[in-house]
């Protein structure tokens, strides 16, 4: 009997009984997921590109923009969203060592953390917005919305996927150590996709 | 097709699919309060200067589009739960699937036809710089579209009124209110569909009737209606639990 | 005998199924020569054309707007093939039947506003020539909005799909590909940006709203394609019941 619905591998309930001994297999977590990770780092990569040779265009339109962002929140969603990876690393460290409990405690940790940036995220957009900055403003308005926006909506799929992994961890009939090594790489991947995003949008001039 | 009382043993699924709807609802209310011209609904009488001067006002002209936009991402979301309403009619002392095919057969239509009416308020918020005549053109075809197309919504309501009516066995599949129910909405939303004979009163697009009437009525139906399957499903469940 | 298409239409249990696979081969090659070739509607013209060079491109392209959409208006209901063996996948799968169900009836109108309201709109701005410039910038914006304008159809129905392949026990289609269908959804969020930008990469006809949003779909579209001749040709002759 399959132990969880996400997962199309054999259940592998004999593997997790000895798991802490047992070696991390090649690719954590399910292969598909890498399939959506590398779609999606292609699909961002045009982005960035396209970004990228607008400013060249327009690098004084750009540069003047970009002034207008507040670097310091930008840094300060930066240190959460890679506080998040970190957490989500440890869940699935301790899923593997079969502590289901403290797999939960960082799971809790690492939704929080993409709770808060959500949060932080619709707020600076308000007080751009209330600054009178719209995704019509200019060219790289519309690009600061368009990517923190997709972004956004990559952060709430996360949380769901983490609402996944939460229902599967907390019954012990359908833990599954791939599910959350599955939910671990589309948040690494969300995470990595924020660094980009700021490091292009927030620092690079 | 099987039908007479069998019970669908299959609904895998269909719980995650229920509970989208609570947060469709919340969607589409942020959408609802968020268009400039639904909580004090646009009047019919609005010269085209007037139309013209509220799409390009820069403090209307962002809520319009992106309350549009995310009604436009929305709107079919509420099929998934008429489908489950179908299959219920499935499960009900019916001889032939007719009236669940009647139902099936309309319940493309109303999101359709809302997704029709959301495209031509983008369409006027599009350009506002247009001629006032011709925003007001398409603010025209919006409000109409939105308020008259009544069709597929009265059809599917009757239907299911009239199968619950046919539904006799010992437990039916939905108690007898929720006919009654539906009847009642029905004859709630039909008076809308001649919004286009006034400018002003009741039947007006934006009237008691046709605006307030018919779009409470419809927001209940749909919270009541889900309640109501809600109930269904987690009953089957739980008998599926216990042959299991 | 076996295998020759004469014996296949009389024997070949699964005829049904391929016939439908094969309309949606053709039904997309007749799609693209319309679009792309005919009526050159894809890639679409900019948004930001005046209302004379919006006149000038209706007349340069009037045979070929009313006679590739007058095919449209004859055979694009025959897309419906594509949704009715999307949703027979789903009727595989071990989740509920709530879910075809749902996909189906939500793509049933979905040619209505996504398709027919553009080619109603542009044939209308073709059929009279010295009509109003005015009214054919109307018409224009009318043709090429509709046709990004009906994001939630795509959304919703990628989602329902996905969920369902991602909830299948019986894995009549690969994980990957309902993360996959997961992208499409999110394509439809890209292009709503063309709801608002004129110009630039995010206009209807712009690099982000448009090119590389049509590449994800146009790959989309083709794996599916593709799985499902997969999945026709792995199934066990069953009868469901519906």
């Amino acid at each position: 009997m399959s132990s969880n619905s996400l997962s199309s591998a054999p259940d592998d309930s004999a593997v997790r009984g000895a798991s802490h001994t047992h070696p991390a297999p090649v690719i954590p977590g399910q292969p598909d997921m890498w399939v959506l990770v590398m779609i999606e780092a292609l699909t961002f990569s045009a982005y960035f590109v396209v970004y990228t040779v607008w400013y060249r265009f327009k690098p004084a339109m750009f540069l003047q923009s970009q002034a207008q962002l507040d670097l310091r929140l930008g840094v300060v969603n930066t240190l959460i969203m890679l506080t998040s990876s970190w957490s989500i690393a440890r869940c699935v460290g301790e899923t593997r060592a079969g502590r289901h409990r403290a797999a939960l405690t960082y799971l809790w940790i690492t939704a929080g953390a993409g709770v808060l940036f959500s949060v932080l995220k619709v707020n600076e957009w308000r007080t751009m917005a209330g600054q009178g900055f719209g995704f019509e403003t200019n060219l790289f308005f519309s690009f600061y919305y368009f990517l923190t926006g997709m972004h956004l909506l990559h952060v709430l799929v996360g949380l769901i996927m983490l609402g996944v992994v939460f229902h599967q961890l907390t019954n012990p009939a359908r833990r599954s150590r791939e599910l959350v090594e599955t939910g671990a790489t589309f948040w690494h991947m969300v995470d990595f996709l924020w660094v980009i995003i700021f490091t292009l949008l927030y620092v690079m001039r | 097709m099987s039908s007479g009382g069998s019970t669908t043993t299959n609904i895998s699924g269909e719980w995650i699919l229920l509970w989208t709807m609570p947060v469709v609802w919340l969607i589409w209310l942020a959408s609802f309060v968020a268009f400039p011209g639904f909580v004090h609904p646009m009047s019919p009488r609005m010269t085209a200067q007037e139309v013209s001067a509220f799409y390009f006002n820069p403090e209307n002209l962002a809520r319009i589009r992106y309350s549009m936009i995310v009604f436009n991402w929305f709107g079919v979301a509420l099929i998934p739960m008429l489908a489950m309403i179908a299959m219920q009619i499935r499960r009900m002392a019916h001889r032939t699937p007719i009236m669940t095919y009647s139902f099936i057969g309309c319940i493309a239509g109303g999101p359709t036809l809302f997704c029709m009416a959301d495209l031509f308020w983008l369409l006027a918020a599009f350009r506002p710089e247009r001629d006032p005549s011709l925003v007001q053109l398409f603010n025209d075809l919006a409000w109409v579209t939105f308020t008259s197309q009544v069709p597929f919504l009265v059809a599917q309501n009757v239907f299911l009124a009239v199968a619950i009516y046919l539904d006799r066995q010992a437990r039916p599949i939905f108690p007898a209110w929720v006919a009654h129910f539906n009847l009642l909405s029905a004859a709630a939303i039909a008076p809308a569909a001649f919004t286009a004979l006034t400018l002003d009163g009741p039947i007006a697009w934006d009237g008691a009737v046709s605006y307030w009437l018919k779009n409470i009525t419809i927001a209940l139906w749909i919270v009541v209606m889900t309640v109501v399957v809600g109930r269904n499903i987690s009953r089957q469940r739980r008998e599926l639990e216990v042959a299991a | 005998m076996k295998g020759t298409l004469a014996w296949r239409w009389r024997h070949d249990p699964k005829l049904e199924l391929w016939l439908a696979w094969v309309t949606i081969i053709v039904f997309y090659n007749i799609f693209g020569i319309v679009f792309f070739g005919m009526t050159r509607t894809q890639p679409p013209p900019p948004p930001w054309w005046d209302h004379a060079r919006i006149a000038q491109w209706f007349s340069d392209h009037h045979y070929g707007l009313l006679i590739g959409f007058g095919i449209i208006f004859v055979m694009g209901a025959f897309a419906a093939v594509a949704n009715a063996l999307i949703a027979y996948s789903m009727r595989r799968m071990s989740v509920s039947p709530i879910f075809a169900y749902s996909y189906l009836i939500i793509y049933s109108l979905a040619a209505v506003p996504g398709m027919l309201l553009t080619c109603i709109a542009l044939v209308v701005g073709a059929m009279r020539p010295d009509r109003d410039p005015a009214l054919l910038g109307l018409l224009y914006d009318m043709g090429f909005l509709s046709f990004s304008g009906t994001m939630g159809i795509f959304l919703i129905g990628s989602v329902i799909w996905g969920i369902a392949i991602l909830l299948d026990k019986n894995r009549v289609l690969p994980k990957w590909f309902g993360y996959f269908n997961v992208c499409n959804a999110w394509t439809e969020v890209v292009v709503a940006t063309c709801c608002i930008n004129k110009s630039g990469p995010f206009a209807w006809n712009g690099v982000i709203a448009f090119y590389i949003n049509m590449v994800v779909f146009a790959v989309y579209t083709g794996v599916f394609i593709t799985y499902l001749k997969k999945m026709i040709e792995r199934e066990d002759v069953l009868q469901l019941s519906f």
